[in-house]
């Protein structure tokens, strides 16, 4: 399948499915949101779409990664999914079809696919964020399996995933990126609490996850015991690559939005112009990551300028809705505000999850920059 | 161009910028056949030869050359050529009621010359002009950056010669492919400062390390290649999509960075860098000149958001 007739034939089918893949009610709450992602990857996936750009021994249909970044594109460019939610099937299917056992991979990752499963990414903990990998979350080596203890927190959708890909702690404390081992959990293990977090945008996406002595078979390792470190980094180039491409699309979308509805006085005109250039420029970027990532180019520190881009060109797209939206944004409790109110809300996040503005440019002067160790 | 044909190119066009600047490039460049290239594959001459211009922070004709070419087949290749004056992008000369007004800058290769081209807006549309330099007023600027050779041209009535009329389009033509030309020498000077603050964090030693260590140092230097990395994404944007809007938003967004860039690396070269010892100051003020040049990053942007205000529309984004 060639991305213009890929493209081609989704455009038709979207156009012509218009109806049933609109949501059913609102989409105001992160319950509507995730009903709403369900349903559009179900029918993605069984007519066909949903399966183009993976791999065959996991339900795909093959082809070019490309053919995922336009269908997100599309999904999230039609305001049919919310492309933080829809990110994480593009960056934990990966990691799947990569390090798990094939049986488990090929078992696993249509239900994720079609979207009879949500999965989480248990990363972060209370005591390591920018610095991921002093994570202690603990799993001994037992006879039958493995058993964890310990805590993480920012998990998103935690509460409604049914697996977590998982890192936990299987050397000595202290052993770095080297005592680190990924492991794929089932939700619904004994001995896992999840308690959503309260945030400032409305919508209790993240949660806190305690783990009191879950049982985990050897089976559900994900790589090697201890190399846990290189499956969390090679989750890294599709998290920059297609997942960022929506995020594009989904940027572009919410200033035509504004555009179109803002009063004509209510913006400045260079603050709009920047907001433009640099929603391109990003664009452009991700355009041109993509395109290495198609030709299976290895994705590296480079993609750190392509995160610095992606929090910068939202801020500015959000600054503008906040100051050409004033009354809707501080003062609007319909649907439409509240929706703008969160979004800008939320966008001041884009410079801390997923490796924060500071950690960005500290890679970028290391190893971009060739400016050595910073102490 | 193939792979290995484009590489040695750069290489050929790198050294040539390392080697020669003014009339010398320009006669560097006729030889090692950046004319052909020019008309065969306008992007490889145009974002190589650019870019490394603005390395190297020397001059050449090659914009004249650039305007030229898109005027049409008929110009002839080295023509001189009167650019807008500064900060403008309209045509430099226009038909008033007592003859033809013309306000406009040119590069050195003005004042070798006999006869110059002027794009003159008239009632009927646009024309080609070909003017006596002679019966020009011709001012070689000093200004902010005396060795760009820039040549201020005025008058109030010019001869003219024989006048060609241009396509609908020749000038757009001519303006975005300026842009374009001008926005890769911004990114090269851009990385030509990094590099010069790059190195100067490396070796500078302050309470017993290199500053090189210190985050406030590396963060600047960080954000100035994010700047220069976005605007070359921008510029192969604009020569993907071939559109006129993407070249102007390619060129404010070049300008702008470069001033970032600028602002960044001047501050972590400090004193050394304030010096004109040190080159840093040539592509300081380079940059700024280069910002004006067929508009600056502050009016071509703020026309951007009045234009998207008026048409209630974004621009097309880049499709995959």
């Amino acid at each position: 399948m060639e991305l213009d007739d890929f493209r081609h034939a989704l455009d038709g089918w979207l156009d012509e499915h218009a109806a049933a893949l609109a949501p059913d009610g609102a989409t105001g709450t992160l319950d509507e949101h995730m009903a709403q992602l369900e349903k559009v990857k179900r029918l993605a996936y069984d007519a066909g779409f949903m399966r183009w750009g993976w791999p065959e021994r996991v339900g795909g249909l093959g082809g070019s990664p490309m053919l995922r970044a336009y269908l997100g594109e599309a999904l999230t460019g039609r305001d049919l999914v919310e492309p933080g939610i829809y990110s994480m099937t593009e960056t934990l299917a990966p990691t799947m079809i990569d390090h798990a056992r094939p049986r488990l991979a090929a078992e696993m990752v249509p239900r994720l696919l079609r979207g009879e499963e949500t999965w989480c990414q248990g990363f972060s903990e209370p005591g390591t964020g920018s610095n991921l990998a002093a994570l202690a979350c603990r799993a001994i080596r037992e006879q039958n399996g493995w058993r964890v203890t310990g805590e993480k927190v920012w998990t998103s959708l935690a509460q409604y995933a049914q697996r977590c890909v998982l890192l936990t702690r299987t050397g000595a404390p202290g052993s770095a990126h080297g005592g680190i081992t990924a492991l794929f959990v089932d939700m619904d293990s004994p001995g896992i609490t999840v308690r959503p977090i309260e945030t400032m945008h409305g919508a209790p996406e993240f949660c806190e996850v305690f783990f009191d002595g879950v049982a985990v078979p050897f089976d559900r390792t994900l790589g090697q015991e201890d190399e846990g470190w290189s499956v969390a980094m090679d989750l890294l180039p599709f998290e920059r690559s297609t997942a960022l491409w929506h995020k594009a699309a989904y940027l572009h979308r919410r200033l035509q939005d504004l555009v179109e509805v803002v009063p004509a006085d209510a913006l400045d005109p260079a603050a709009l112009g920047a907001a433009v250039q640099l929603l391109a420029a990003f664009r452009a970027r991700s355009r041109a990551t993509l395109y290495r990532l198609a030709a299976a180019e290895r994705l590296g520190p480079e993609t750190s300028i392509d995160k610095v881009l992606v929090a910068s060109a939202e801020q500015a797209v959000f600054d503008i809705v906040e100051a050409g939206l004033a009354p809707e944004v501080l003062l609007g409790d319909d649907p439409g505000g509240s929706r703008w109110r969160s979004e800008y809300l939320f966008s001041r996040a884009a410079t801390i999850y997923g490796g924060t503005a500071e950690i960005q440019r500290n890679i970028i002067a290391r190893r971009l920059l060739d400016l050595g160790v910073d102490r | 161009m193939d792979p290995a044909e484009l590489d040695l190119f750069d290489r050929t066009l790198r050294d040539a910028t390392e080697a020669h600047s003014g009339a010398a490039l320009d006669a560097a460049l006729l030889e090692l056949g950046w004319h052909e290239a020019l008309a065969h594959d306008r992007r490889a001459a145009v974002s190589l030869l650019f870019e490394h211009q603005g390395r190297a922070a020397v001059t050449s004709g090659a914009l004249d050359d650039v305007v030229a070419h898109a005027l049409g087949p008929d110009t002839a290749p080295d023509a001189a050529i009167v650019f807008p004056a500064l900060g403008r992008a309209e045509p430099p000369a226009y038909e008033g009621a007592g003859g033809v007004v013309l306000q406009g800058l040119g590069t050195s290769r003005l004042l070798r010359r006999d006869t110059a081209l002027v794009v003159v807006r008239a009632r009927h549309g646009e024309l080609v002009a070909v003017v006596k330099t002679a019966e020009l007023a011709c001012r070689p600027v000093r200004g902010m950056d005396p060795d760009l050779g820039l040549v201020e041209v005025t008058g109030a009535v010019i001869v003219v010669a024989p006048v060609t009329p241009i396509d609908r389009d020749g000038w757009s033509t001519a303006v975005t492919g300026a842009r374009l030309a001008v926005g890769h020498e911004l990114v090269g000077a851009s990385a030509a400062m990094l590099e010069l603050a790059r190195v100067h964090a490396l070796n500078r030693v302050q309470f017993g390390r290199p500053i090189s260590a210190f985050q406030a140092v590396r963060h600047r230097l960080a954000d100035s290649l994010v700047a220069l990395e976005s605007a070359r994404a921008l510029l192969d944007a604009a020569w993907q999509d071939g559109s006129g809007e993407t070249a102007a938003m390619a060129k404010a967004l070049a300008g702008r960075s470069a001033r970032t860039v600028a602002g960044h690396c001047q501050q972590v070269l400090a004193g050394m860098g304030f010096t004109t010892e040190h080159p840093l100051h040539r592509y300081v003020r380079r940059v700024l000149v280069l910002d004006e040049l067929f508009g600056s990053a502050r009016a071509l942007t703020a026309d951007l958001g009045r234009h998207v205000l008026t048409r209630r529309r974004l621009p097309p984004p880049l499709p995959l």
